[in-house]
């Protein structure tokens, strides 16, 4: 659990008692003055060094009761300002979204007033949410919503020491602190893999017509069309959808095509296996088709029998269970979504993976109809852009921790760190973005170098799967170490440290034209990488940037202005 | 109705079965400072719908006179 701190303007210590029975939580002295706890260098906050600042404010006591808000969205400006140059880029913040609280409000003629000042908070929130990455919303207003004023806050509690909630609406904010942080945490899993029959929709494909399978606009049909919405807008969110069913296809793809309560379309799945053969068979080839690993799966079937093969078979493949009814169907798939898919940040990747995926398939389809290779490569176009790492450090973190395949020293980093690392004078970090006819593949390589004299160490180089076999990595390596050779380097050093899911690249430096090389205890002293080189099966290699090797691949290079 | 205040009370302070009875004070329970008292006035109100007048609650120095202002 990493060290967290929850700052507010009302009283929020029992919270923080009650989280500090599971994380390291600073202790505040009293409680407000949140801004001044962040803002003061010397305070006890700061020496603490929270990973991770909880801001829960209470929008009523930052107005001051005053709900003009022609004073109010000044104050919240000025409140958002010092905000903002208190933030540190090598840490997290979460800031509530606005809840406008107060006894005034239930006379107020005027009702509209509280959503208007509430949109102002949350406009100049979400403003800094887009120009930092490292701040993020809590979703209090949501968490006030479903308790309901009534229960959520306590008269009493706020008279008798500015404890703003009830009992009940402060450890479910205690759970919601936890909750993002466990989000924060754990890697997410890619794949939704669903049955069809009694899964998306109710009744069987192919025993009637069209019509009477179980999906429509009313009683237990709307209940399949309500998941079927909340499974489209997690696809959207960058979750990939399989289907596998036992089915005549045929049966199955006039409903995926043509029922007209279908929200989601065949376009919208990554891939399909709709046949009779066994599941875990067609999840292994699903799994082997989108280059990506079985435990990145989460599969979900109505059958008992087929959900206890497959954690038979696959025990690396989530399986959660399915609900009784109908009505539970939308429910159960957000649960499915909280515990498996869900972000702390999306990012613009997320967002068209499927269609990337797809765009996969059409270029193996290409592959086999090119005569060679390189004519092949040729006809994608490729382009590799290298961006500038600054303004990405979401994505930059995201490719680091979430790359297994392409990874050759699997170096994990905290955002904080790869903030800090990004201003360290001897650390390069490369970024690059590859298009092709195709489409845009989005930010999908990194690599961190670390300059030691005249000498460069590759302590990561990562590339997502998405973009491998397309000798890519070539035109990279070929662009970092001219870039290193510019900044007055003559060797290269890689390392390559084999994991479970590595292989694919072992051989990577050695068809780069790097040999294997024994350092001395000095040199490993001198490149710092006498840690690594003790990991098992450890393998270092090194390059004379004098005698770089000729290179095939067939990209066209950009650099980011 | 006395005993369920009990041990609402050692719930709230995380102290086992038996630590606080009728005789205890306030001021001699190490874990009973102002903010879990707070929490155990709120919590009477919340889980056993007993109201006590705020002025009272913040007076009260032991379990004898808060049971007696909780008519219980």
């Amino acid at each position: 659990m990493p060290k967290i701190a929850l700052l507010s303007n009302v009283n929020m210590n029992m919270v923080i008692r009650m989280l500090q029975k599971s994380a390291e939580v600073w202790q505040p002295e009293g409680y407000g003055n949140e801004l001044g706890i962040l803002m003061n260098p010397q305070s006890s906050y700061q020496s603490f060094g929270a990973e991770y600042t909880f801001l829960v404010l209470d929008l009523m006591e930052l107005l001051e009761h005053d709900l003009d808000e022609k004073a109010a969205e000044p104050r919240m400006g000025a409140w958002f300002a010092d905000l903002e140059s208190a933030l540190k880029p090598e840490r997290m913040y979460y800031i509530s979204d606005a809840c406008l609280w107060g006894f005034e409000l239930a006379v107020l003629v005027d009702q509209g007033k509280k959503a208007l000042l509430e949109g102002l908070w949350q406009k100049q929130l979400e403003a800094l949410c887009k120009d930092h990455g490292n701040v993020r919303i809590l979703p209090y207003r949501g968490l006030i919503g479903t308790l309901g004023e009534e229960n959520a806050f306590s008269l009493k509690m706020w008279y008798m020491g500015k404890v703003l909630l009830s009992n009940e609406a402060q450890r479910r904010l205690g759970s919601l602190i936890l909750d993002r942080l466990r989000i924060e945490m754990r890697t997410p899993k890619k794949v939704l893999v669903l049955d069809l029959d009694n899964t998306l929709w109710g009744g069987l494909a192919g025993e009637h017509d069209i019509t009477p399978i179980k999906l429509s606009e009313d009683h237990g049909g709307l209940a399949y069309k309500n998941l079927q919405r909340v499974i489209l807008q997690m696809q959207r969110q960058g979750v990939l959808l399989a289907i596998v069913s036992k089915n005549n296809e045929q049966d199955a793809m006039e409903i995926l095509e043509e029922h007209p309560h279908m929200v989601l379309k065949p376009g919208d799945f990554a891939a399909k296996r709709i046949n009779w053969k066994p599941k875990h068979e067609n999840i292994r080839e699903i799994a082997e088709e989108l280059n990506l690993g079985t435990d990145s799966f989460v599969f979900w079937d109505d059958n008992p029998s087929e959900r206890q093969l497959i954690r038979d078979m696959l025990p690396e493949v989530s399986v959660p269970e399915f609900p009784e009814k109908p009505e539970e169907l939308a429910p159960a798939m957000t649960e499915i979504y909280r515990q498996f898919f869900a972000a702390a940040a999306v990012t613009e990747e997320d967002a068209g993976k499927t269609a990337q995926y797809a765009a996969n398939a059409a270029r193996r389809e290409l592959e086999q109809i090119s005569g060679s290779f390189t004519e092949y490569l040729k006809s994608l176009e490729i382009t590799i852009t290298r961006v500038r790492p600054e303004k990405q450090v979401e994505r930059l973190t995201q490719l680091a921790n979430k790359t297994n395949q392409f990874n050759l020293t699997t170096k994990r980093y905290t955002r904080g760190e790869m903030a800090l690392l990004l201003k360290e004078p001897e650390k390069r970090v490369y970024l690059y973005q590859v298009t092709d006819r195709f489409g845009d593949s989005g930010i999908v390589a990194a690599a961190v170098v670390d300059l030691i004299g005249s000498g460069a160490v590759i302590e990561e180089f990562v590339m997502s799967c998405r973009v491998m076999g397309k000798n890519v990595e070539y035109g990279i390596m070929d662009d970092i170490e001219e870039d290193l050779y510019h900044a007055g380097c003559d060797r290269v050093i890689g390392i390559y440290i084999p994991t479970a899911k590595n292989r694919p690249v072992e051989q990577l430096y050695g068809q780069l034209g790097y040999h294997p090389v024994e350092l001395s205890e000095e040199e490993k002293m001198a490149f710092n990488i006498g840690g690594q080189l003790k990991e098992e099966g450890a393998v270092c290699y090194g390059l004379s940037l004098a005698e770089r090797p000729g290179r095939i691949y067939e990209a066209r290079m950009e650099r980011e202005v | 109705m006395k005993e369920k205040i009990i041990s609402l009370i050692e719930e709230v302070l995380n102290l086992p079965a038996g630590s606080i009875t009728e005789d205890t004070i306030i001021a001699d329970v190490e874990e009973w400072d102002s903010l879990a008292h707070v929490m155990i006035i709120g919590e009477m109100q919340e889980k056993l719908g007993i109201s006590i007048p705020v002025d009272e609650a913040v007076e009260v120095t032991g379990v004898a006179e808060l049971l007696e202002k909780a008519g219980a």
